[in-house]
This record gives structure tokens, sequence and C-alpha cells, in this order.
């Protein structure tokens, strides 16, 4: 697959994806990265941070992302017309305490993208707003459950386990103006 | 000559050692680390990014300062809280050096 400077981020999710399962890795787009892949852009996030399911070498992460036109500055992979560079952090793919994550699949052309789910990815988002008090966290998972469905008891109950009752009751408050006002009606 | 042999669980004696001042003193930055160690700035620098980069702790921009705590989004984050509080007690070293260090707030322009 070819990127070019007009490549958006998903396409790229998705091309980097695949190039890294024909080497035989699998992983998980987390982090800002998979905020902005449910927003559509709507928050625009410059990395994308892929999880391994499993360890894999160095040298057939470099070959795999070689044949996507990445090379590697770092720790992180970067390309000449793309704007988005691509990080591989040290898993486990966990939320907070919780370990047992189970990515969603999606499908475009042929490729298959793993992500957190809608739901995890709120989740995700709240960690930050939770622990460090980034409001521009607390205004991604908005977006995000905005836009999808999410699995508010999984949120609620998880909130609970992090000490974070107060915070998450604010959140839920704002998906309600978010979408009362907006064009992303639904019931949370 | 005294011999001091110090156990390191976290892949070095630097970054164990790193990670014990962090607990103690809840956030810190490479300079006062360094000072609180007695290890170059480069090698906390190194152990601090290093520890960032396993996802156990994390920093942020404060001003000039890179500011690190251990992440409360690390996936073991209480496990490993309690764990250093049960390393951090023998170090007692440690912890006169830490409670030597003046942290609370001093109003500007106060003399000395």
């Amino acid at each position: 697959m070819r990127f070019n400077r007009r490549s958006r981020l998903a396409t790229v999710a998705f091309g980097v994806a695949e190039a890294l399962r024909r080497h035989g890795i699998q992983a998980v787009l987390s982090g800002g990265g998979c905020a902005s892949f449910y927003t559509r852009g709507a928050y625009l996030s410059a990395d994308l941070d892929f999880i391994l399911s499993k360890p894999a070498r160095r040298a057939v992460v470099d070959a795999a992302m070689a044949s996507v036109g990445f090379s590697r500055e770092g720790d992180r992979y970067v390309h000449s017309k793309v704007r988005f560079y691509v990080e591989f952090p040290r898993g486990p793919l966990a939320i907070g305490g919780d370990w047992q994550v189970r990515p969603a699949r999606h499908r475009r052309a042929g490729a298959e993208l793993l992500t957190l789910s809608p739901t995890d990815c709120c989740r995700d988002r709240l960690a930050a707003f939770y622990h460090w008090k980034d409001r521009q966290s607390l205004r991604v998972a908005v977006a995000v459950a905005a836009r999808h469905r999410v699995r508010v008891g999984v949120i609620r109950h998880w909130s609970e386990q992090e000490g974070k009752t107060r915070e998450f009751e604010e959140f839920v408050r704002e998906v309600r103006k978010a979408r009362a006002t907006g064009k992303h009606r639904g019931r949370i | 000559m005294q011999v001091v042999s110090r156990s390191s669980p976290f892949g070095g004696p630097t970054r164990t050692r790193v990670l014990l001042a962090i607990r103690l003193l809840g956030d810190s930055y490479a300079r006062e680390l360094a000072r609180l160690l007695e290890v170059p700035l480069s090698g906390a620098q190194r152990a601090l990014r290093s520890l960032e980069r396993d996802g156990l702790i994390a920093g942020r921009a404060m001003g000039r300062t890179r500011l690190y705590r251990l992440d409360p989004r690390y996936f073991a984050h209480r496990e490993l809280d309690r764990y250093l509080e049960r390393l951090v007690e023998p170090e007692r070293d440690l912890e006169r050096r830490a409670a030597a260090l003046r942290r609370r707030p001093r109003r500007a322009g106060k003399p000395l």
C-alpha cells in the first residue's frame, strides 16, 4: 500500500496493520490514534500506538514497516510523506487494572485492523482524565461515546474499581449534553 | 571497606532506585533524582526513559521540567505500588535523604 501526504489516519492504520499481519505480527491500535479513528478526525492524534499481541523480533517489525515505507527513528517509525508516526508501546493491552481486553475487528478492502472497542477506547481516554485530570481526554471520551454505542455498565463498574465514581458521573453528564445538542443522539 | 549490596529487581540498580525514590516522593524529575541518588544526570535520565517505555512511570511537562510519577494507568499499578512500598522499607538512607529535601511551597520573595 502506498501512502501520500493526504492519507488519512484510518488509511494509514489499515495499511500498517495489514503489513504487520503479512509478516505474522498481530497488533492492536490503541491510545490517541484509536480515539482519532472513532471520532473520524474530530480529535486528531499524530501517533499511531500499536500494542503487539505477542513479542516480535525488532528486525521483523522493521521489515514489515519498511514494506509500507516507514523507517525506524529511535523508538518510532516515520514516513517521509505521512504526517502520522507509528510506535509500539510495551504491552499488555490493558485499561487501568483490567488486562482482559478484547479488541474490535474492522475490515476495509480486504484489510483487517484491530482496535480497542469504543467502550475500551472511552475507558482508555477516561483513565487519563481520572488520573491526570486531563480534560482534553474527557472531551475525546465524550466524542467517542456520542458517536458509538458504548457499554455504560462496563465503564461504570471499571470507574468504581478505579475509585472515580464522581468523575464517571461527569462523563455521563457530558455525553448526555453532547447527544442532546449534537447530531449524535442516543441513550446513555 | 564496607560492601553494600542492594537488590535490583527492576533490571539495574539505578532503575530500581529511581523507582523507589519516585515511590517515596510521589513525583520527581531527573535532576532531583540524580542529586538524591548521587548518580550522574545522564544515568537518571536514561533510567527514567526506560521505565517510561516499560509503562511503569509516566512523565509530563511542567514548564521546562519533565515530572515523573508511577503511572496510575499501568495495569499492575496497585501491585507495583505495594511492592515498592515493601522494597523501600529497608532503604533507611534513601528515606533519610528524601526527608532532607525541601518540597513544601515557599512564598515568592521570602528570604531564606
